[in-house]
């Protein structure tokens, strides 16, 4: 239904796509892959009507087209679900679904009544878990994603395009995607589903095509090709497919937890790290993972429970107290809380130390330029000239700056929330290394993944959250199986907890 | 790059014209009139530039202006000019200081604090002289906004001196750097453990002192504590700052850039002026030349950031 050939695009003196090229099929859910800057997402803008190529031949069903703007993209049958949720957090799923399109009465006033059983139509149809008269702003991420896939099918779309659906969904958020995605491709619909999660291959594709550098390096289906061989054509280098990395022998007691709470999210969460270890974090969205690493940090208050720093009680009201107390955190949503994109790569470099580079309140630009030359080349982080924002780097890249800032100083507890959500597999082996340098160093590594086979591969010991509490600890290397289990189901210890309460 | 420097650019070129339409432009006359009209704004644009990097407004900067020449030509009549100078100015700090202690304690917006303050300052300032000037300033007072040291204006000296403080500031200090960083993504400056709170305050305490100061050379100028002066002054002071490239999304702009656009706007009333220009359309033409040049300035964003 969809080819694309040779198809061409720059952004000023960037080349973004120098050859893009992709055939989309009925029924077929075909998968885009690639590094972060490879040039899918603007490929899919390309396809979507976000953008005009440059040059190239796009078809759409045998005849030549080119669209000006995504309406006219949707007019043809084209939607596509975006990374982040381009919907009105106010109104309702169902106006959500209906918006811009809302079913009239005369004089122009809106027929709810219509709108709302039209949208539970499609909603129970496709058995999404959802309401029509839900607000959005209330619902998960994928929801969010749901409310969009409804929107497409409202629009009549026989093609929707995924741009990365699951990178920050949980497992069996995940499954219910794929569900739909395979209910998609059941009614003769044509899906381009663009990841970075080598495990979902099997999961969800028929064909994948592998873009590096702008161009198309590999189109074909997924039955003849290994998960390996995708590797290779998207680093178009040979690559340890697997990242082992040789533990240490623990050392001192860096961080002890006792008894953390904070109601509703954190219940009693008891754990330890020790110096030269990394702590795998594992569990479902919402298990308050990500909660226990803001309150460790002073940014959220806790009811009760006690942190203790080298033996030592510590009382942590704020960030700048656990920044004192040597603690770091990576947060999980780099552009929102990670990095200041708009602002030069040195200036994020030395944000939470900024001291080091200062004499009397004055900065030392020469001590900053140098730290800056430093990281670059120690942490292989691409950058371009010095006062270009740090938000114009690719993902990877943002992220080791992210991680780079918290070098600068004495920080010995790391909380690494996400660490490598939506960054290539190269910048992933890379941030990879970069915890086993702090490890050897002597930190404390605590890792918060939602992906198990990194926590695996990474860690040393593996935490199981649920609801709040911590389900279960597990040696570093178990099996997804193993984590699942502490990580869904009811296990002993907190099916007597839920009775108790 | 280029694009960057177009409020420069634009600078020059309206500076080129004028001398081209109006014989009595290029005189040293003319031009000195232009900066003592403008030094005034220009002053409080500094402050306003270190708050809009980080983020923020201040919509109360015409009622300190107000507050601060008022009780410093109060303080003046019975201390002398040394003392009312020193009043004027710490009125502004403290009043600034008042605007950054309730936005960071109170966590409201600072678009409502100091809209807030705007009322309560100006109306303070309204029952503390009765609504009456002030008029008993020692006449040598004038020298502040009228006199002259080697031969220009020493208001343009004053203007020299802040702004190259206010440079300085920005550029190598820790405070001007928290600055940008809280402007540019306040979470991420909190999860970095930047004091947001104490720099916050501080830097609506910096536009509170710059813009007492620029109340006291108001006051020299029309030789009389107005509690009605400065009334728009916020809007200019803003619109200089933005004609220079500053972001009102927090994060951007320069002492230069707010310098150029202050006297843009000041030659482009000189210029109406001169051509003999309708006043009412002198605000039109103003207007106008905002909205160019912030459209300009996205236009170059949208363009580099994809």
């Amino acid at each position: 239904m969809v080819q694309l050939k040779g198809i061409q695009k720059r952004f000023g003196g960037v080349v973004a796509l120098r050859d893009g090229s992709l055939e989309v099929r009925r029924g077929e859910v075909h998968l885009l892959m690639g590094e972060n800057g490879a040039g899918k997402s603007t490929l899919m803008k390309i396809v979507a009507g976000m953008l005009e190529p440059d040059g190239g031949e796009f078809l759409w069903q045998g005849r030549s087209v080119r669209f000006r703007n995504p309406a006219e993209a949707a007019a043809h049958g084209i939607a596509m679900v975006h990374q982040e949720s381009l919907l009105a957090p106010h109104l309702s799923v169902a106006e959500n679904i209906f918006l811009g399109h809302e079913p009239r009465r005369p004089l122009g006033w809106v027929n709810r009544r219509e709108m709302l059983e039209h949208a539970a139509r499609i909603i129970e149809e496709h058995r999404f878990p959802l309401q029509a008269e839900w607000r959005v702003e209330r619902l998960s991420p994928a929801g969010k994603q749901m409310v969009e896939i409804c929107r497409a099918i409202r629009q009549g779309s026989s093609l929707l395009i995924f741009d990365e659906p699951t990178s920050s969904l949980s497992e069996a958020e995940t499954q219910e995607v794929f569900r739909i995605v395979r209910a998609l491709r059941e009614r003769n619909m044509g899906v381009i589903y663009i990841t970075h999660r080598l495990e979902e291959l099997r999961a969800i594709g028929d064909r994948v095509t592998v873009l590096r550098d702008g161009q198309t390096v590999h189109s074909g289906p997924l039955g003849e090709i290994s998960a390996d061989q995708i590797i290779r054509h998207m680093v178009g280098r040979e690559l340890n497919a697997i990242y082992t990395r040789a533990a240490l022998p623990p050392g001192e007691e860096v961080l002890a937890v006792r008894g953390l709470t904070r109601k509703p999210v954190l219940d009693d969460v008891t754990f330890s790290l020790r110096a030269g270890e990394i702590v795998g974090m594992a569990g479902l969205i919402g298990a308050g993972r990500t909660e226990l690493c803001r309150a460790l940090f002073g940014i959220d208050a806790i009811d009760r429970g006690e942190i203790r720093i080298r033996g030592r009680a510590v009382g942590i009201g704020s960030p700048q107290d656990a920044v004192r107390e040597g603690l770091a955190l990576i947060p999980e949503d780099r552009q929102r809380a990670g990095l200041a994109t708009g602002l030069p790569v040195p200036y994020n470099l030395t944000m939470a130390d900024l001291k080091a580079v200062c004499r009397g309140g004055f900065l030392k630009h020469a001590a900053e330029s140098r730290i800056t030359a430093e990281f670059s080349e120690r942490l292989r982080i691409r950058m371009g000239p010095a006062r270009q924002p740090a938000g114009r780097l690719s993902g990877g890249n943002q992220q080791k700056v992210a991680i780079a800032k918290w070098l600068l100083g004495q920080a010995r507890v790391f909380l690494f929330d996400e660490p490598t959500r939506g960054i290539d597999v190269g910048a992933k082996m890379e941030v990879f290394q970069m915890m086993d340098e702090l490890a050897r160093r002597g930190a404390a590594i605590l890792m918060v993944s939602s992906e198990m086979a990194e926590l695996i591969q990474v860690a040393d010991r593996i935490l199981v959250m649920r609801q709040g509490r911590i389900s279960g600890e597990l040696p570093g290397r178990t099996t997804p199986e193993a984590i699942m289990r502490y990580a869904a189901f009811e296990t002993g210890a907190s099916a007597a907890g839920e009775a108790a309460r | 790059m280029i694009q960057r420097l177009l409020p420069f650019f634009t600078l020059v070129a309206l500076f080129v014209i004028l001398c081209i339409v109006s014989p009595n432009f290029l005189t040293v006359t003319n031009l000195s009139s232009v900066v003592r009209q403008t030094a005034v704004i220009n002053i409080m644009a500094l402050g306003m530039t270190v708050v809009i990097i980080s983020g923020g407004i201040d919509l109360s900067v015409g009622s300190i202006l107000a507050l601060a020449g008022l009780l410093g030509a109060m303080t003046m009549e019975k201390y002398g000019i040394a003392w009312g100078l020193a009043a004027g100015v710490a009125i502004g700090t403290l009043s600034g200081l008042g605007n950054g202690l309730m936005i960071t304690s109170l966590r409201v917006n600072p678009f409502i604090v100091t809209l807030g303050t705007m009322g309560i300052y100006r109306g303070l300032a309204l029952i503390i002289s009765k609504g009456l000037p002030v008029h008993e300033i020692p006449a040598s007072y004038s020298y502040l906004a009228e006199g002259s040291l080697l031969g220009v204006p020493f208001v343009l000296w004053i203007l020299l001196v802040a702004a190259a403080a206010m440079h300085v500031t920005l550029e190598h200090t820790r405070l001007g750097r928290y600055a940008f960083s809280i402007g540019s993504n306040p979470d991420a400056a909190y999860y970095a453990g930047v004091p947001v709170r104490f720099h916050t305050t501080a830097v609506y305490a910096i536009a509170g002192l710059l813009t007492g100061l620029a109340g006291m050379i108001e006051a020299s100028r029309l030789m009389t504590g107005q509690p009605t002066a400065g009334q728009g002054y916020e809007l200019t002071a803003i619109a200089a700052v933005v004609i220079g490239g500053g972001s009102l999304r927090g994060g951007e702009g320069s002492v230069l850039g707010t310098l150029v656009g202050a006297f843009i706007m000041g030659l482009l009333a000189n210029g109406s002026d001169l051509v003999g220009t309708n006043p009412y359309w002198q605000q039109v033409i103003i207007g106008a030349v905002i909205i160019l040049a912030v459209t300009f300035d996205e236009l170059r964003k949208r363009r580099t950031a994809a």
